[in-house]
This record gives structure tokens, C-alpha cells and sequence, in this order.
């Protein structure tokens, strides 16, 4: 009967977070021990590891062998970069703006989105490339909010990009000095309360914006065991991190000009002492107080339990067995927040390669779109008409207003309305009536069919 | 609504056949000779980051409030424009809110102060998934309380339940089908060769969510279709505003009037969370706010009478201003509560007062009544489901405050 259906949406993920303790997987995790195998192995690396499979992408990865491809995926450095990717980007460089106005920054934005999804649809460093859409993500900003249109191309190629395979510790501190973070977070403007006369007007003072997400959402998660007195003590030790006037020149341009960049102002900065955590940070440690903070929350077990966890989110599966999640815990504590090891020790998981795995997610609309571009080979002379279907599936892109950042749990991505403009995209897309784009099979029933939302 | 009827009982026969139509279109198709059968409506409003409650309905006769907030406290009644409106003595609108004075004065809007979630947290994240799950500091209910909330019904519209957002909210998710519709204009699949595939295709799938979603979806469009083509004319003269939320409450009017089955709707709207420089900003989200809820009871007119709309925001702010010319997390916060069956013009609840003793954790305005309170008067009264403690798990409402 047509109208009997009921829809059972698990919202797994949902909440963020589950307390995970177990040694051995529950039942439920049965489907994670049944291991993949042959062709599927493949099919799973090309879904999981690459924003989709590009017709000759399989045949090539049978030649170099899977093992030897996921360590070089793991190391993008001994990877080349596609020609045709570093002319496009190069294009598109050459097209920047100098002009200094509102429009210009319009077309900043534009085109750090187009630049995404030409990384996405033709690096030959694909899981670099998901994984800086991962962390930039994870460290979310938002280019409407003021400043930060001028600010957020360089927050991912400075902030982002070159530690994606490093240590933890390098990309929080990365963004915690980043002029787009200490803009979107307000730290730029939160200084130590100063005693003010009865009728003075009042001074700039307190802002716990960022302490209390560098918390929640950068390191320790929700339920890594802070308090409120915690946010106020973190939001004490970063005063004084803040931003010089005016903004860079361009895209391009940061390191020659001062304005717009990191800068701490010890004038403004809390002197008294503060306890983070149960730790002791000294009266007088000026910026030292910060970098304390970032060290604590680098090396906590609650953080290495928390980015294990979201990673095997977007990896694995929308509930990750715990098995893996505690392995990868353990391997981010053991190495110091050693990204390529954590990750590492995920690609060589029984529970990556299982049943449980497999087709396990359902796409985000960047992954859609990419992903229907490289499977029909699309030639792409230009990507911002791509970049506005992943805006009209629901995620515009470095426009994330909620420093959450968007989800990657499957459920947050089926919906009626989000359905209908995946069929309206594949058709579109297919039929050559995406701008700038060029097909040549027209094959929206694949596209839009079932089996291709989901990876 | 004539050409609709017969529009209803030619597309029932073509889409179902005789004697197949599911039970919603036969209602709607054979219900209408006689008299109809007017459902009562529950619309929801989400307002995302935190709206500072504190300067939405300003506490005016309370020293400490312009004590604590010296540069963005809203002037006492009677200053001038930029200052409160007044509405018992005790508390006052904020002055962008102009729009809903009218309502109030004709008792078809209710504040209710100090409401807020028993759940200490002030993540923006965690508050609003509890104030959705219904379930304070429960965070693996799989289902939202707005779908509990619908009574059971062997066979519901595809429309019953709709959210005006591109992706179904939390609060709306569980068993009962609820439909994400961005836009009525843009719901369906354009190519009309392609609709008919997508429908066979994710109609034979084994993937239980993707074709549990796609069935309810093609059901529904061709429920929109049925009357997204005519041209649409707000009655009496009301005028939405721009942005998200008046457009949504259009959206929401449109299939009201259409008779589509709608017994719950959702929107939301964001930008609330005023860290820095909250004055300019909150004067701007209100104005269009308190516009569009103006717009939408205008252009529903008399039909308010089967309608409630309340509003909602995961947390309050802090009493007291930032160091920037804004406000930080806080705890209780404001709801409104608006239609025709709404006991209106009176703010509800036990103002705990503003004085350091009386504040929680000796900095927000402390929760004197539980945000589920609140919404189990109206879930019984409005949709008629008195299973609360189906709709709210483990927790047993204190008396009802007489909001309907």
C-alpha cells in the first residue's frame, strides 16, 4: 500500500558523539568482522578514499596495487599533481582581482569554491583533498561573517592544507593564530577585564566564544569533561591573541603586507594565573598561556577519543565499531596527534575493509557532485555552476554559518527535498545544462539513481 | 477551491484509480461537499543560536537588567521609537517588534518568560538536539518530539507533516513521514521522463532509507503540483517580508489554503548569536521577524482559529553584556505562543528576577518553567495527543500554565 511506508531514519551520529568503552564490538557491530574481498576492495578504496571513481580509476589502481596506492595516497608529496588540475588552478589565480572593493570579495568567494571543486574532481591527491575538506570542516569558518571573506582562502592553504598528515598539535595551534578562527570566534576582540570606575563607560572585556568551541567542537568533544569555569579560564589565556588592522592585499598576498595578520597584544592580555583542566598556568606567562592550552587539549585523552571518532565517522561508517575507534585513540596518543598514523592505522583496518563499511554512507552534496563529475569524465571550463548545486543540495561551500561545521552522517543528507534535487542535478548534469560543463554519455538514471548516493 | 476539488477527484482517479485513492485524497476529494474537516495546525519555529530572550521582551522594570547592560539594554516604554513597547508594566517589546503589538492587544499572542531546558549545557549544538529529541540530556533518542506528537493515523497525507528547510530537522524525524520541502515552486524532478524512471527505480530499491524517502516524496509532489501552478496572493492584504522565515511562513499559508493535509510544520531561521555588536543585528532578525509572523496571521485571517505557532530557541544569553557590545551563553530564555485559540496578551510563567541571588550559576536568568511544559499544553490541546509521555519520555509536565 503506498502510503503504509514508514521511513526508519537512525540518527546515528546525530548527537555528535557516543561515549564508546568497550574493548570487544557489541553485536550490532556483527557486519564489521565479515571482510570484503577482490573487486570490492577496490570499489571500496575508489568510494571511501577519492571523492568517486573516474571510469579508468579502477584498471589503474589494479596496476599499482592497493597497498602501494593507499601509502601513496598517505604521502600526497610522492604523488604528481595532474597537469590538467595545476593549469586550471593557475587560470584561475590569474583572473584574481586587485580591486579592493565588496565585489572583489564576492569573487574571492566564488572562487575558493570553484578552486575546491577542481581539487576534488581532478587531484591526483584524493585523499589529501578530503581530508582538507574534513579539516577545514572540522575547524569551520564561515566567509560571510565580516572579515573572514578576506581571510579564509588563506586560513585553508595555511592553516589547513599543510597539516593535514601532520601532528594534531600543529593544526589547532595553525588555527588558533589564524586571523579567519580569532575573526569567526571573536577572540580578536576578547581582552582581560579591567577594573573601570563606577560611571566609566565600559571597556572591551571577555569573550568566550572561542574558548568554549576550541572545547566543545576543536579538541576535547562535548562530553570530554570540562566545565564552564574551564571556558571562562581557556577564554583568560587566549586575551591578547587577536588581529592587525586592515586585511591582506589578496588571495596571494599575506606575507607581504602586515595588515590582517596574527598578533598578540600583551597589553590586553589576562596576567593572573588560571587553571585549564586541572592544570596550573602561571600568573605572567603572557602568550605562553595559550600555546599551555593548546598542549593540554593536543595531548588529551578525550581529544585523541574524539578526532579518532569523527574521522571513523566520515571513514568508516556513521557508528563506528568501537574496536577501531579505540585503536585509533590509542594510536593518536601514542604518536602525539600523528595524523598520518592515526589514519594509517584506520586504512589498515579489518573494520575499514568490512561489510559494514561498504556503502555504508551516503554522500554529501560536494561528494554528489564531484562524484558524478568524475564518473561521466566531465570536462569542466568552469566549476561555479557545479559550486551552486552543491550550495542547492544543502551545503554551501566556506558558508557554514554554525562552527560545527556540516555534518557528515548520512541521515542528515536524505530528505525529500534533497532527493529531488539530486534526480533535478543528475538530469541537469547529463544533459549537458550544468554551465561550463561538458558530458558526453548521458547517463542520468546512473546518477541519479540509488546506489549512486551512497559510498 | 472549486477547480481544486475537481482537479482532487480527476488526479485521485488517475493516480489511484477508483476505490484505491488513500484515505487523505479520498477526504479531501469527498469531505468537501459537506462540511470540512478542518484539522487543527501546529507550526514551529526554530530560532537557531541562542536569541538573547532578554532584549526581545525587555524586563523594563527591572533595575539590574539596565545595570547589567549598560550599552545594550533597550530603553525604558515611552522614550522614544528606539525604545521598549510596553505590554503589562513589567515587560516590554522589543521596538522591532512593533508588528506584533496589534496581536497582542487582540489577545492572540502569549510570552511565556523564563522557560528553558532542565539541561545545564550551553553548547549550541547539544541544546538544540535536546530542545528537538524533546529529551534533555538524552542524547540517543532516535527521534525527534515534533513527529511523536502527531496522533497516529492509518493513512496520513504525504503533506501532514512538512518542514520549510532543506533537510528534515531532527525535531520532525521518527516513524511518522514528514516531507523537507525548500521550496514548493522547486519540488518535484523537472524532467517529467526522469520523474517517472526515479519513481519506478527507488520504488523497486532494497535501500530501506533511500526508497522509504523517495515514496513519501513522489507521493507529495504531485500533491504540490496540484496547486504550485496558480499565481498566490496573500489575503488582506498582508506582506511578507524578504528572507528565509517569511518566505517559509508563505510556503506554509499556500498549503494551508491548498488543503493539502498540513498538521504540522517547521521552520527555522538562524543568525541569533549575538557574541559582538548585538544591538544593529538583533534590531535587523527582529524587524523581519516580527514582520513575517505579522504577514502570516494577516493573510490567514480567520483560519488562525485553527492554528498555533510557537517559537523556540535553544538557550537564552547572558544577562550580563560581553565585553564586545554583546551577550554569551546564558539558560532560560522567552517563547511566543500565537493563533487564534491562544489566551494572549499576558506574559506567562514565574519571573525569577534579574538580582544576583536570583540568577543560575550567579549569571543567567534562571528556568522557571520547562520548555516541555510548555510544549505538552500545546501537543494536547492543539493536536489533540494526550500520550505526553510518549511525546516527552520521563518526564511528567507541572500544571499547565493556561497558555490555550
Amino acid at each position: 500500500m503506498l502510503l503504509s511506508t514508514v521511513v526508519l531514519v537512525t540518527v546515528a551520529g546525530g548527537a555528535g558523539i557516543k561515549r564508546i568503552n568497550a574493548n570487544a564490538n557489541p553485536p550490532a557491530y556483527a557486519a564489521f568482522s565479515r571482510m570484503l574481498n577482490g573487486d570490492d576492495r577496490i570499489v571500496h578504496a575508489l568510494d571511501r578514499l577519492t571523492f568517486g571513481a573516474r571510469p579508468e580509476d579502477s584498471d589503474a589502481l589494479n596496476r599499482t596495487g592497493l597497498n602501494r596506492w593507499i601509502e601513496l595516497q598517505l604521502n600526497p608529496d610522492r604523488v604528481a599533481e595532474d597537469p590538467v588540475l595545476t593549469e586550471r588552478l593557475r587560470v584561475l589565480d590569474a583572473s584574481q582581482p586587485t580591486a579592493d572593493d565588496r565585489a572583489a570579495a564576492k569573487i574571492i568567494a566564488d572562487k575558493l569554491a570553484q578552486e575546491k571543486l577542481l581539487r576534488a574532481i581532478y587531484s591526483n591527491r584524493q585523499l589529501e583533498e578530503l581530508l582538507v575538506d574534513f579539516w577545514f570542516n572540522h575547524f569551520n569558518v564561515n566567509l560571510n561573517k565580516g572579515r573572514d571573506r578576506y581571510f579564509t582562502a588563506a586560513y585553508e592553504r595555511e592553516a589547513i592544507r599543510p597539516y593535514v598528515f601532520a601532528k594534531f598539535y600543529d593544526l589547532l595551534l595553525a588555527t588558533a593564530k589564524s586571523p579567519a578562527m580569532l575573526f569567526y570566534l571573536d577572540n580578536w576582540q576578547s581582552v582581560a577585564p579591567r577594573p573601570t570606575r563606577a560611571n566609566a563607560t565600559p571597556k572591551r572585556g571577555l569573550n568566550e566564544n572561542y574558548g568554549r568551541e576550541l572545547l566543545e567542537l576543536h579538541t576535547l568533544g562535548v562530553d570530554g569533561g570540562y566545565t564552564q569555569q574551564d571556558v571562562i579560564e581557556v577564554a583568560r589565556c587566549f586575551t591578547g591573541w587577536t588581529i592587525t588592522k586592515g586585511r591582506p592585499l589578496s588571495q596571494s598576498a599575506t606575507a607581504a603586507s602586515d595588515d590582517g595578520q596574527f598578533a598578540y597584544n600583551d597589553k590586553v592580555h589576562d596576567k593572573g594565573q588560571k587553571l585549564v583542566l586541572g592544570h596550573v598556568i602561571p600568573a605572567g606567562g603572557g602568550m605562553n598561556d595559550g600555546l599551555m592550552v593548546l598542549d593540554i587539549l593536543a595531548h588529551h585523552p578525550s581529544t585523541a577519543r574524539f578526532i579518532s571518532l569523527k574521522l571513523a565517522q566520515r571513514f568508516v561508517a556513521d557508528d563506528p565499531p568501537p574496536s577501531l575507534v579505540n585503536r585509533m585513540a590509542e594510536t593518536f596518543l601514542k604518536t602525539h596527534g600523528d595524523l598520518r598514523q592515526v589514519m594509517r592505522i584506520m586504512l589498515d583496518s579489518g573494520e575499514f575493509w568490512s561489510e559494514g563499511a561498504y556503502r555504508a554512507k551516503v554522500k554529501t552534496p560536494l561528494e554528489i557532485v564531484a562524484s558524478a563529475a568524475r564518473a561521466t569524465g566531465a570536462q569542466i571550463d568552469s566549476a561555479d555552476a557545479l559550486a551552486r548545486e552543491v550550495q542547492r543540495l544543502g551545503e554551501p561551500l566556506y558558508r557554514k554559518v554554525e562552527p560545527t561545521g556540516y555534518s557528515t552522517a548520512s541521515a542528515d543528507w536524505v530528505s525529500s527535498a534533497g532527493l529531488l534535487e539530486r534526480m533535478n542535478f543528475a538530469v541537469a548534469l547529463a544533459h549537458n545544462r550544468v554551465p561550463g560543463v561538458t558530458v558526453s554519455a548521458a547517463d542520468w538514471e546512473r546518477l541519479g539513481a540509488p546506489e549512486f548516493q551512497r559510498h | 477551491m472549486h477547480s481544486r476539488r475537481l482537479f482532487l477527484k480527476n488526479s485521485a482517479l488517475a493516480m489511484f484509480g477508483i476505490g484505491a485513492a488513500p484515505g487523505w485524497l479520498a477526504r479531501a476529494v469527498y469531505a468537501q461537499d459537506g462540511a470540512p474537516q478542518r484539522k487543527r495546525i501546529l507550526i514551529v519555529i526554530f530560532q537557531r543560536g541562542a536569541v538573547d530572550g532578554l532584549n526581545v521582551v525587555v524586563p523594563h522594570a527591572e533595575p539590574s537588567y539596565y545595570a547589567m547592560r549598560p550599552t545594550i539594554a533597550i530603553a525604558r516604554p515611552g522614550a522614544d521609537d528606539a525604545s521598549a513597547i510596553d505590554l503589562d508594566g513589567r515587560f516590554g517589546l522589543h521596538p522591532s517588534l512593533r508588528d506584533l503589538k496589534p496581536l497582542w492587544d487582540r489577545g492572540e499572542f502569549a510570552i511565556i518568560e523564563a522557560v528553558g531546558s532542565p539541561d545545564p549545557t550551553r553548547s549550541h549544538f547539544d541544546a538544540q538536539d535536546y530542545m528537538e529529541s524533546g529529551t534533555p540530556g538524552v542524547r540517543t533518542t532516535p527521534d525527534g518530539w515534533l513527529n511523536r506528537a502527531m496522533p497516529r493515523e492509518p493513512h496520513p497525507s504525504p503533506a501532514r507533516a512538512v518542514s520549510l528547510t532543506p533537510d528534515l530537522p531532527r525535531m520532525l524525524r521518527g516513524k511518522n513521514d514528514a516531507l523537507a520541502v525548500a521550496s514548493i515552486g522547486d519540488f518535484r524532478v523537472r524532467d517529467p521522463r526522469a520523474a517517472a524512471e526515479f519513481e519506478r527505480v527507488y520504488g523497486e530499491s532494497e535501500d530501506r532509507i533511500l526508497n522509504g524517502t523517495a515514496r513519501e516524496t513522489f507521493e507529495a509532489v504531485k500533491l504540490m503540483q496540484s496547486f504550485e501552478g496558480s499565481a498566490y496572493t496573500p489575503a488582506n492584504g498582508a506582506n511578507y517580508p524578504e528572507g528565509r522565515l517569511g518566505r517559509s511562513l508563505q510556503q506554509i499559508a499556500r498549503m494551508i489554503k491548498a488543503d493539502v493535509g498540513l498538521e504540522v510544520a517547521f521552520t527555522d531561521i538562524g543568525g541569533w548569536d549575538t557574541h559582538v555588536n548585538e544591538a544593529g543585528q538583533l534590531a535587523n532578525l527582529l524587524r523581519d521577524f516580527g514582520a513575517a509572523l505579522a504577514a502570516f496571521s494577516q493573510d490567514m485571517g480567520d483560519q488562525m482559529a485553527d492554528i498555533t505557532l510557537v517559537t523556540m530557541s535553544e538557550f537564552g544569553r547572558t544577562v550580563k553584556e560581553n565585553g564586545n557590545r554583546g551577550t554569551d551563553h546564558g539558560h532560560a530564555n522567552v517563547m511566543f505562543a500565537l493563533g487564534g485559540r491562544i489566551r494572549g496578551g499576558k506574559v506567562y510563567g514565574q519571573w525569577p528576577g534579574l538580582g544576583r541571588e536570583h540568577l543560575y550559576e550567579e549569571r543567567d536568568l534562571n528556568v522557571t518553567t520547562d520548555f516541555r511544559t510548555v510544549l505538552a499544553e500545546i501537543v494536547s490541546t492543539q493536536l489533540g495527543n494526550r500520550q505526553i509521555g510518549a511525546v516527552f519520555p520521563s518526564f511528567t509536565p507541572t500544571k499547565f500554565l493556561g497558555i490555550v
